[in-house]
């Protein structure tokens, strides 16, 4: 074969198109067996392999065209529809839609479809069509799985209980919570429920490192005419708020730590009840963290490295360090920086340079 | 016959500062023994014999004797910590809304609740069994609660007040382009006027310009004011945050008397029984054991 002599002549190049057509057979068989595997398996692991291997195929060749059926999104659909399905998850409908695209319907959310949306890194985002809210990531190829706090907000809490009931959109997360309760269990994904998570010790840091005192004021005021309380914490930590059944919703810092790095935690005797629950069924906590959400927003852990929208973003590598710049802007910066790296270098510095904050805590102690 | 008298008397005088000297000794050994045993309500009636006859054993006039209680004088702040330990015991559950902070020995701070926001509310003083609050927070609360009958809270005419004026100075910066328009329009006005004045410019048409003059006037006031209306309106928002917190904290107060008591009227009928009710409560925890008081 290294002569070119060989190379030119007619039965080389016949046996080279030969070969290069049993290639595109072949891989074409790769292809329709993949496709099998993803319909019919009932192996959570080949089933991961067969949509991971189709995402990545490449079906593109010098002399053979096949028509380009489905996407790599769409394979992110069949999958996650494939291991609800095995495991009995009936809430979740994934079809195909007119442009041989497989969308996804929650029930009861009977106005919303959920499309994923691949980026080049392979990062699979579990998008609500409408809003365009990416409800959570996930990346078959390094097993990661996150819900995407700021979206989870956006979409249910701001938008969808407009037009549903608290009960509805309880009903409408728990699939999803499923799935990626499956992931972690059958495919030792690593996942990240965020501010679905309902652990007793979980806790969510702010965004913005210094926190008014006078935000947890207006939720205090807002509790005067309620049956709850919204109590102090040792050492001036933060504020606990009592509701039913045992339930404590806490703004609050470690008080033994310098930096006083505010966090939200909701601690129940069952561990059943999330931050995410406590926005959707409290109306008192939702109007409160939405009228002050700037102040409030919750800093979206990264699992996954790099975020598209903040790259394509032109805005995001434009905005200053410091967001507080102007008033009115901040909801829609927030937005922007929202999973912004930078962010997390200036909490530390801010947080030195607050000479204040140990006086400041022994004011209120002399108090 | 001088001297036998003076010895008489002498003798008279060492009689008296012997049993002087014994019953302060008595006293001291029995205050010691009660103090020994954590005889706590043997250390009130010690204390204050006067109080303990006529409260708990319902004996008017039994006056205290000021020679030996005077002796434990210098030790009021050692006891007062020592008898706080039951007492406040005693106060946690029966007053559950109540805090305590011992900022020097043997004297504390009262704090009502324990919530975001909280009142400074007074002294406990622990040898007299009594709550001495502060005069200006207890009437506070006292008038919420006179507030709360009418539908009313303690700050709600203030928060209205302010608030009303929040809205009108809001609607002057919302009008700040109809009140260019109107400005132009009676500048030109005021134009077309001025060219009728002059020597012979008659009564009405002088009216007419000097209503428009005022006119304008208003308008510029107007306008110097909605300047600087949106500072005011954002100092005026931390004057109701801070006027509503103080409401919420009456709020909060109110709810645990009820809550503990049932009214304000019983909650006050209880601090006046305090020291009874206590004392007693440590009689019935006594009597249970072995402490049958020997001195009686």
């Amino acid at each position: 074969m290294t002569s070119n002599k060989i190379e030119n002549s007619p039965t080389a190049k016949i046996n080279a198109l030969s070969d290069s057509f049993k290639q595109v057979l072949k891989r074409g068989q790769q292809y329709v067996d993949l496709l099998d595997q993803l319909a019919q398996t009932d192996d959570a692991e080949e089933l991961l392999a067969a949509a991971e291997k189709l995402a990545e195929q490449d079906l593109h060749n010098a002399f053979i065209d096949f028509p380009q059926h489905y996407q790599a999104a769409d394979y992110c659909m069949l999958f996650m529809g494939r291991l609800l399905e095995m495991h009995n998850v009936t809430s979740v409908t994934v079809d195909e839609n007119g442009q041989h695209e497989f969308v996804a319907m929650i029930d009861p959310l009977t106005d919303a479809s959920f499309k994923f949306v691949v980026s080049d890194n392979g990062e699979a985002a579990f998008t609500e069509q409408t809003q365009q809210q990416p409800l959570f990531y996930m990346n078959l190829k390094q097993r990661l799985f996150q819900f995407n706090n700021r979206a989870l907000v956006n979409y249910f809490i701001v938008y969808a209980l407009k037009k549903h009931s608290d009960l509805e959109l309880r009903d409408a997360i728990k699939p999803l919570i499923e799935f990626a309760n499956e992931l972690a269990d059958d495919l030792n994904f690593t996942i990240n429920l965020g501010i679905l998570n309902t652990a007793n010790d979980e806790r969510f840091k702010l965004q913005e490192p210094n926190l008014q005192l006078t935000v947890i004021d207006r939720l205090f005021v807002k509790t005067g005419e309620t049956d709850y309380m919204l109590m102090n914490l040792p050492q001036n930590s933060g504020a606990e708020l009592l509701l039913d059944q045992g339930i404590k919703f806490d703004l609050s810092f470690d008080p033994d730590d310098y930096s006083q790095e505010w966090a939200f935690q909701v601690k129940d005797p069952g561990e059943q009840v999330s931050f995410f629950d406590i926005l959707l069924h409290y109306t008192m906590v939702r109007e409160w963290y939405l009228a002050d959400r700037d102040a409030l927003a919750v800093r979206s852990d990264q699992l996954i490295i790099a975020d598209d929208e903040d790259d394509t973003d032109q805005s995001a590598a434009t905005i200053p360090p410091e967001p507080e710049s102007e008033p009115t802007e901040e909801v829609l910066s927030t937005t922007a920086i929202d999973e912004a790296p930078e962010e997390t270098a200036d909490d530390e510095s801010e947080a030195v340079d607050d000479e204040e904050t140990p006086e400041q805590k022994k004011h209120d102690e002399d108090d | 016959m001088a001297s036998e008298n003076q010895d008489s008397k002498a003798v008279d005088v060492s009689q008296e500062i012997k049993s002087r000297i014994e019953t302060k000794v008595k006293y001291l050994q029995e205050l010691d023994q009660a103090i020994d045993q954590h005889r706590d309500r043997d250390v009130y009636r010690l204390l204050d014999n006067q109080r303990y006859a006529k409260e708990i054993e319902h004996r008017e006039q039994q006056p205290n004797d000021e020679g030996v209680m005077s002796l434990v004088d210098d030790l009021a702040d050692q006891l007062s910590s020592y008898l706080s330990v039951n007492l406040i015991k005693y106060l946690g559950k029966t007053y559950p809304f109540f805090y305590y902070e011992e900022y020097q020995t043997g004297h504390y701070r009262i704090y009502f609740g324990n919530w975001w926001d909280r009142r400074r509310f007074g002294e406990l003083d622990v040898l007299n069994v009594r709550f001495s609050f502060d005069q200006t927070e207890y009437e506070m609360l006292n008038k919420s609660f006179a507030l709360a009958r009418k539908d009313k809270r303690y700050n709600s005419d203030r928060i209205n007040k302010i608030s009303s004026e929040n809205d009108r100075l809001q609607d002057l910066i919302d009008h700040q382009r109809e009140r260019e328009e109107k400005r132009q329009h009676i500048q030109e006005e005021l134009k077309d006027i001025n060219s009728h004045s002059g020597l012979f410019e008659s009564s009405r048409n002088r009216a007419t310009r000097e209503e428009l003059v005022a006119q304008l006037q208003k308008l510029e006031d107007q306008e110097t004011e909605s300047r600087t209306a949106a500072q005011t309106i954002k100092e005026n928002e931390q004057v109701v945050l801070a006027l509503s917190k103080e409401n919420t904290i009456l709020s909060y107060e109110q709810k645990s008397i009820i809550d503990t008591f049932g009214s304000f009227e019983d909650f006050e009928l209880a601090n006046r029984n305090l020291y009874a009710d206590y004392l007693k409560s440590l009689a019935d925890d006594k009597d249970a054991g072995k402490q049958v008081n020997a001195n009686d």
